[in-house]
């Protein structure tokens, strides 16, 4: 068999974290905006993710399972390197796992605190990850300007999931709470548009490999289309905002949709980066690839259940299509 | 900061969150099964009592299932971060077992549960009892992957080395190494009996509270009657596993059964305080011949001491009274279980403190299971995958003040976790079923 093991499951990794992204960011923001809104606009934001925020979060497990198993070495460097960090997030998502799921069954001031502890964890989690995003991207390199770069990466990724909270329950709502989202949704995007930016300028800037990918005419001329794309898909979610706000004819689920666009090119411009690096600069996937035997079995595993995965996540979608109601639940 | 004093860390870490994760499924485990069966009693009967206690029930599943995720997540990422020695050296075979888990069980669990809690009314009963079915096989199915691995670190199989590393020769053998049948029984059953006394027990606390609940008399019978079946049947595999845990690992039973020296004719010791610097027990009660009798089934037969091992033995002491816990709350299971089947026949409503007692063994299960999982744990160091890889081998990454900060994060987290749990568990339990 010749097949290409590392290349399939650095695809496989890559898959799953961007479907954690896109997934649990739109859940992750609905939560970091829980505050904005009032206490019956709070059950609907709940009811829209509830039947979808457990299986979303899978997704982590299976992008650092992945990385784990098939990049056992890589997985040490990494996870070492932001050990702090990620303790950070787990932390997060356990405030925020727990105060969704205990918040329904409490009432006064303990559903406050809920309220509350969802938030912060959605939030907690949110910035860390950016933090890490951050992180490794500039190879771990220690002192004070990285730092602030990845304090100012894990800023604009929690802007960037509110973009993506905001157009989910622009889609999964109506109404006043819709009005409110469409609103959050810009403000999102001017913070992805940040985020986006400085990730596309520091990449080079720290390291050389990626710069003469990118900086490589005549290449660079159709590499341009990435960052091209990139704006026109934000400039879709501002017109269809706007469009929807004032009324006129567009589709609730556009602006997700290019949000979705924006999330997916800027992590195919940061694959073509890193690629063949598992560590930027330092180790690539092949030096950090598990044993074949162990990667044969599991591609065999992944085969089998990836076409019920697919087929299964389709349809609690199809379930629980059209606008949200409240009281779900009880 | 020394290493020793890293690797405690690394331990008190893991451990800790192990110990803390292993409460949940534990009990999610059986109670989905028993969500499985309040649902098809809805469905047979179309009798709205049985609707509300499945939906009260899902409650407690949900907040049960939570907990679980969340520290599961945490595990994911510590498997890598704490033991960094145990990936290089047996990731090959980790590695697949644990991703086999997320892909055969986690994401099944995880979707069909969201149809469970919320589709309802959306989805045809059929559906909905499908949905509740597959989210029980799931958490079954993670049992099955993450005891495969943990057996194969007790009992290796199937293995060979390639380079200074560990690599499967052939799957087969490693997942269905010689412990992993006795394991995955004995922790299904155990998970079974936790979920029973769960169930039994917070349905006695609303009887306490409101007597003619006549959803939470229902209730205590189900989980009573399903303990008297289960408790005999985990007390037949115990004895079993044990006798399995001789044949391959028989230092842990050395320890467990505190016999310091091999020899013939070896003694039962029913109680003592082993000393482990001194390698003797102190007032020990014993039955003359007893172990021998017991394991080999034979007064004279010899059985191997914690000499034949040393230095590679696990500690005796913790290994000795963490087993007679559980054999005790085994027992008192057994008992309690029996008398609660005879007290509640024919629909009777036990006395107020025998409810209390009910009450009291709410998490008899959880103890029993803490228990066994520290014996068998415990039980195999200094090994960490038996004869091939030492725990003090595998850890590293992590500086001290790394995991002194997060383990301090994680210990005011899971504190305030666990009080929350129980006080909502509490609340939902108190107000009962609407029948």
């Amino acid at each position: 068999m010749s097949l290409d093991l590392p290349l399939v499951f650095a695809a496989l990794m890559g898959l799953a974290i961007l479907l954690y992204v896109v997934l649990d960011g739109y859940d992750l923001g609905v939560g970091m905006l829980m505050p904005a809104a009032d206490a019956g606009e709070q059950e609907l934001m709940v009811a829209s993710i509830g039947p979808f925020w457990d299986a979303n979060e899978t997704w982590l497990v299976l992008g650092v399972g992945l990385l784990l198993v098939a990049f056992p070495a890589a997985h040490g460097i990494v996870l070492g390197a932001l050990y702090l960090p990620v303790a950070a997030m787990l932390i997060g998502l356990m405030l925020r796992g727990v105060g969704f799921e205990f918040r329904v069954k409490a009432e006064g001031w303990q559903r406050e605190l809920w309220n509350w502890l969802f938030w912060f964890g959605s939030f907690l989690a949110s910035f860390a990850q950016g933090l890490m995003l951050g992180r490794y991207i500039t190879g771990f390199h220690s002192g004070f300007g990285y730092i602030v770069f990845a304090m100012l990466v894990g800023a604009s990724l929690c802007g960037g999931y509110v973009l993506l909270g905001a157009t989910w329950l622009i889609f999964k709502t109506e109404g006043a709470l819709q009005k409110k989202a469409l609103a959050w949704a810009r403000w999102g995007l001017i913070w992805i548009a940040l985020g986006v930016a400085l990730v596309s300028l520091a990449t080079p800037l720290v390291s050389h490999t990626v710069q003469a990918k990118w900086f490589d005419f005549p290449r660079t001329l159709a590499l341009m289309l990435l960052p091209l794309a990139t704006v026109a898909a934000g400039w879709r979610v501002w017109a269809a905002t706007g469009r929807l706000k004032r009324g006129e004819r567009e589709f609730d689920w556009m602006p997700l949709a290019a949000t979705v666009a924006i999330f997916t090119l800027a992590f195919v411009g940061l694959a073509y980066s890193l690629f063949p690096y598992v560590v930027i600069d330092r180790m690539t996937i092949r030096e950090a690839a598990a044993h074949p035997s162990a990667l044969k079995f599991m591609l065999v595993g992944v085969a089998i259940v990836f076409p019920f995965l697919i087929a299964y996540t389709t349809f609690a979608y199809r379930v629980f299509r059209g606008k949200a109601r409240a009281g779900l639940y009880e | 900061m020394d290493t020793s004093e890293v690797l405690l860390l690394a331990r008190a870490q893991f451990g800790l969150n192990i110990a803390f994760h292993i409460l949940f499924p534990t009990l999610t485990i059986g109670l989905a099964w028993i969500l499985v069966y309040f649902r098809l009693r809805a469905a047979r009967t179309g009798d709205a009592a049985w609707l509300a206690i499945y939906s009260l029930w899902t409650k407690v599943f949900a907040i049960t299932f939570v907990m679980g995720v969340v520290t599961g997540i945490t595990m994911s990422f510590q498997f890598g971060t704490n033991w960094p020695g145990y990936m290089q050296k047996v990731g090959n075979i980790a590695g697949p077992l644990l991703a086999f888990e997320v892909l055969f069980a986690f994401f099944l669990e995880a979707t069909f549960l969201g149809v469970m809690l919320y589709g309802m009314n959306r989805v045809p009963a059929w559906m909905h009892i499908a949905a509740t079915l597959l989210v029980a096989i799931g958490t079954t199915l993670s049992a099955f992957w993450i005891l495969a691995l943990n057996s194969w670190m007790q009992t290796p199989a199937g293995h060979i080395l390639d380079g200074g590393k560990i690599i499967a020769g052939d799957w087969w053998q490693v997942i269905f190494n010689p412990s992993f049948p006795y394991r995955l029984t004995h922790m299904l059953l155990a998970s079974g009996l936790t979920a029973s006394f769960a169930v039994a027990g917070l349905s006695a606390w609303r009887l306490l509270h409101a007597g003619e609940d006549a959803s939470a008399r229902k209730t205590l019978r189900t989980g009573l009657v399903l303990a008297a079946v289960l408790a005999p049947l985990q007390i037949f595999v115990g004895d079993l596993h044990g006798l399995n845990t001789l044949e391959h690992q028989p230092a842990k039973i050395a320890a467990i059964e505190a016999i310091w020296k091999t020899g013939q004719g070896v003694p039962l010791v029913l109680f003592a305080v082993p000393d482990d610097e001194k390698r003797r027990n102190d007032f020990s009660i014993e039955i003359p011949r007893g172990a021998s009798l017991v394991l080999r089934h034979d007064a004279d037969a010899e059985l191997k001491g914690i000499d034949a091992f040393a230095p590679d033995v696990a500690p005796v002491a913790p290994v000795f009274f963490a087993f007679r816990v559980m054999v005790g709350m085994g027992v008192l299971m057994l008992v309690a279980a029996w008398a609660g089947v005879w007290a509640t026949r024919k629909a009777a409503l036990p006395r107020r403190w025998m409810l209390w007692a009910f009450s009291g063994l709410t998490f008899a299960g959880w103890i029993a299971t803490l228990a066994g999982w520290l014996v068998t744990e415990i039980g195999r160091q200094p090994w960490l995958v038996t004869g091939i890889l030492k725990t003090a081998d595998a850890a590293g990454a992590a500086s001290g003040a790394q995991l002194g900060a997060s383990l301090t994060g994680y210990v005011i987290t899971y504190t305030v976790m666990l009080i929350a749990y129980f006080v909502v568990l509490t609340h939902l339990a108190g107000k009962g079923a609407p029948a």
